[in-house]
């Protein structure tokens, strides 16, 4: 991997098409027309998913292949292929593929977009569609030998699953792979291992002490996310639990996904004043999750517990005081409503803007401190620069977002370009860097604070003008929200770690029918073999590092 | 052999000997003589790693991190080396299922052992030293290379890849770093013409400059910085400090060599590691700053002995606080490709200016 060889020349933006005309591109191959909230859908026929998905990616410009939602109906499977363009996510598309009841089979769309690997493993581990020209479909979450399959209709949760571990691998037995001339070794790196963040399994498999080979092993910290929110009803009982997807302080941009994908779904209005709270409550989080980032990143790299790891978490501590002033709690917020915030600012608020203005005050000393320690380090430059390597185009291909892609120079960012909030109404920029390496991530999340901090002040100086009468947190939302059968949604929304997204269906209760959660950190994740192979051990940990997973958003 | 061989002169083992009238007793009380002197050295390390391990990193590390740390027991924490010691002794000692038995008890050991030994010849001021060899330095990095076989011992026993990789990574630095280590000591004994420690130590005393009265002694750090600098890195890569703790790289491969020791033998490398710190700073502090040297009486020695070898320790926790590590492709690079070359001119170099000079 190197960035010498010529990129091929990005395709020229293609205007938006209406939907009639997307019809007429793609021909025969529609069998039907659905409208989902956010998008148009075209039901396809499931052996021309590739086909479909490269005309569109191909000839309409649409070039993300967000997420891959799975669901069972009574009569049939359904897989839905979120289409958007990295130019401009406002422009969507499903691709909605129906499989027969008895007999799922539906095409692949790996070939086309390489993120669609993890997303039809996740379908098939939890829904139990086949996916035909697959290139490796096994279970990503749960272990190989689980019976049943969760999501699905026929799913008995009351049958025991004893599963040892010898009936899923002896982690111990195999020491080489691959022909038997190599010499290789394989090393199992994970789940308990200092640098892997939390319960990720990593199947090295070592030439000396270079990567040859490395496969994520995930599903440690399953807790059946999906299946809970699917349990709990629209009003209250769902936004409880986006804050334990990215737990590490993301948790009121986590509950923002589900409020604006609820809100959207039940034409709510969320007032003003609400929406200056929410994104200047959001941007501390994001300051708080960036400084995590930079600090575990800072540990990975140095490999110690330094002074820039204890740094980090002393600023974000700072952050932390006041998330708590603001939501009264620390780490599970759960300040988000339907339609609002649960309180206003606490009083006195001249306190917390002062409190708040003090701490953006002395940020910019802390990062030019960062930047001393971190970035001007040569010895970290040494460590970071060219290592880690995501070109824009791989990185397109797996749908990573967020700081990953930004880093690889692709401008995208949801905040800017699918405005939601207050975020249109503000100054701010969206932060890129070019060098596609470690060094760019890091470099993006560090000017990220920097931005999310020019937000938050604007939204202090408005807060503070704005006249006591209109202080509405809170919509007028009916107590029990029915949205109507068969409403389809997906919306997603700028977290820590890139586009947040949340599909849901109704089926006229109280409760989603099918809740699906795009977790930006699953599809990042898929891009650490395209980094890792072929560096060193230290350099796939710095890759992994610089990536900023979560391990309870990509388990979910 | 009939009769004794007469102690050396004004060593330690001779200073208890006459104390304590032991030479009435020929080789027996000779050796007992010994044995008390290498017992009170090597206490006298032991209670400084007391002192630097449990208690002394944790505090510079948050004095470095903006913590507090240890603050609960005793006076500034102090007796945390206590309750520190009974907690890691009683832990668990846990055998990994196929460990190579003899090699892996071995290991933890020859750390200590290694380190101990290259004290014996280190002039540690005020009369304390164990004894005074005409090849004292060459004995000094000798006894201290003997860790790296106790390294490779713990890799490959233990039965874990990570081990294995830990004690290969070791072995590799050791050998990359060794070389200019021993090379740029070499530079050192072109000045003085023998290998002798106390002889070392001698050739420094003199003034070197005298500016406004103020007389600066004949230091080999001053004489010649490029070297004491060269050599300063090197042995912070050979006692595997950061940015050079490509062994033990707690983020990379767990822990390295130690990843499978619990209890005693954690504590044995543990004691070690820091005891080779000292031994490192020793051994810097004897070829260039004068050894026990220091304004005052000479009984003082010791007192500035102990300062120059903790202002190493405090050195290396500066690093951990404030380098990142490197990556192991480019530290053995460095190794080779720029320290190796360095010591050799500065070889040269040294040799040049000795042989004008002389």
């Amino acid at each position: 991997m190197s960035l010498e060889e010529p990129e091929p020349d990005a395709p020229a933006p293609v205007e938006e098409q209406s939907p009639d005309e997307l019809a007429e591109l793609l021909g025969d191959q529609v069998i039907g027309r659905e409208e989902h909230l956010n998008a148009p859908g075209y039901v396809i026929r499931p052996d021309a998913v590739q086909d479909v998905l490269s005309t569109l990616k191909n000839e309409a410009g649409y070039d993300h292949l967000s997420c891959v939602t799975a669901q069972e109906y009574e009569d049939r499977y359904e897989s839905i292929y979120h289409l958007k363009k990295f130019d401009d996510p406002t422009q969507e598309v499903s691709v909605v593929v129906p499989a027969d009841r008895e007999n799922p089979v539906s095409e692949s769309a790996e070939p086309v977009f390489r993120t669609a690997d993890w997303h039809e493993r996740e379908a098939y581990d939890l829904v139990g569609i086949d996916y035909d020209d697959h290139p490796d479909l096994r279970r990503i979450l749960l272990p190989e030998s689980w019976q049943g399959h969760p999501l699905a209709k026929d799913y008995d949760q009351d049958r025991p699953q004893v599963v040892p571990l010898r009936e899923n691998a002896n982690p111990l037995q195999e020491d080489h792979r691959g022909e038997d001339d190599t010499d290789t070794m394989f090393l199992n790196i994970g789940p308990h291992h200092p640098a892997t963040h939390g319960v990720l399994h990593l199947k090295t498999t070592l030439d000396g002490e270079q990567v040859a080979d490395v496969e994520s092993d995930i599903g440690y910290l399953h807790r059946c996310e999906e299946q809970i929110c699917q349990n709990g009803t629209y009003r209250h009982q769902i936004m409880p639990y986006p804050d334990r997807w990215d737990y590490i302080s993301a948790g009121l941009l986590n509950e923002w996904a589900y409020a604006r994908a609820a809100e959207d779904m039940a034409d709510i209005e969320v007032p003003e004043y609400a929406q200056v709270i929410r994104t200047m409550g959001a941007e501390l989080c994001r300051i708080a999750a960036h400084m995590l980032a930079v600090g575990t990143f800072a540990l990975d790299v140095y490999g110690d517990f330094t002074a820039i790891f204890m740094y980090a978490i002393r600023d974000r501590e700072k952050v932390q005081n006041i998330l708590e002033d603001l939501t009264g709690q620390r780490l599970m917020f759960n300040y988000f409503r339907l339609g609002g915030v649960v309180w206003d600012l606490p009083e006195p608020r001249e306190e917390f803007f002062e409190k708040t203005r003090d701490f953006l005050e002395d940020l910019p000393e802390a990062l030019e401190e960062y930047h001393d320690l971190i970035s001007g380090n040569e010895i970290l430059q040494m460590r970071t620069i060219d290592t880690g390597v995501l070109p824009p185009e791989v990185a397109k291909s797996y749908g990573a977002t967020g700081p990953v892609a930004r880093g690889s120079g692709i401008d995208y960012d949801l905040r800017r370009d699918d405005p939601y909030g207050y975020y249109d109404e503000l100054d701010w920029d969206v932060v890129t860097e070019d060098g596609c390496d470690n060094y760019s991530r890091l470099l993006v999340r560090l000017r990220e604070v920097e931005e999310s901090a020019k937000i938050i002040e604007q939204c202090i100086d408005l807060l503070e003008d704005w006249p006591e009468e209109d202080r509405t947190i809170q919509a007028n939302v009916p107590r029990t929200l029915k949205p109507d059968d068969d409403t389809e949604i997906y919306r997603a929304v700028e977290g820590a770690k890139g586009e947040l997204g949340i599909y849901m269906r109704s089926d006229g209760t109280d409760k989603p029918a099918r809740f699906k959660i795009r977790s930006p950190c699953f599809s990042n994740l898929q891009t650490l073999p395209e980094m890792a192979e072929g560096e060193y051990v230290p350099d796939l940990v710095a890759a992994l590092g610089s990536l900023d997973i979560v391990l309870g958003e990509v388990d979910r | 052999m009939t009769g004794a061989v007469p102690l050396q002169q004004g060593m330690l083992p001779d200073t208890i000997a006459n104390l304590l009238g032991l030479n009435a007793y020929g080789v027996a009380g000779e050796i007992v003589a010994a044995l008390l002197g290498a017992f009170l050295i090597a206490n006298f390390l032991l209670i400084n790693t007391a002192f630097a391990g449990p208690w002394a990193k944790r505090k510079i590390t948050a004095a470095f991190t903006d913590r507090i740390a240890v603050n609960r027991i005793g006076p500034f924490g102090l007796f945390v080396i206590v309750a520190d010691a009974v907690r890691l002794l009683s832990k668990e000692l846990i055998v990994p299922d196929g460990a190579d038995r003899p090699a892996w008890d071995l290991g933890p050991l020859l750390i200590p052992f290694s380190a101990l030994l290259g004290f014996a010849v280190i002039p540690m001021g005020s009369g304390l030293q164990l004894a005074d060899p005409e090849t004292g330095l060459a004995f000094a990095f000798a006894a201290s290379s003997i860790a790296s076989l106790g390294l490779i011992m713990m890799g490959y026993a233990s039965n874990n890849k990570y081990s294995l990789l830990g004690g290969l990574r070791a072995v590799a630095s050791n050998i990359a770093y060794e070389i200019p280590l021993i090379v740029t000591g070499v530079s050192v004994v072109l000045f003085t013409g023998t290998l002798q420690m106390s002889a070392i130590v001698e050739a420094q005393q003199a003034a070197f400059i005298s500016v406004a009265g103020v007389t600066i002694p004949q230091w080999f750090a001053f004489v010649n910085p490029f070297a004491f600098v060269l050599f300063v890195v090197a042995n912070v890569a050979e006692v595997g400090r950061n940015p050079f703790d490509i062994p033990e790289a707690p983020t990379e491969i767990v822990a390295g060599y130690q990843t499978e020791y619990s209890s005693v033998y954690f504590v044995l490398i543990y004691l070690g590691e820091f005891i080779h710190i000292f031994l490192g700073g020793a051994i810097a502090a004897t070829l260039f700053l004068g050894g026990p040297a220091g304004p005052g009486p000479a009984a003082l020695g010791i007192v500035w002995f102990t300062a120059k070898i903790w202002a190493f320790f405090l050195f290396t926790q500066w690093l951990r606080s404030a380098v990142p590590r490197l990556r192991v492709d480019q530290f053995i690079e460095i190794g080779w490709k720029g320290m190796l070359v360095l010591a050799f001119a500065n070889l040269v170099l040294t040799a040049v200016i000795v042989g004008v000079l002389a």
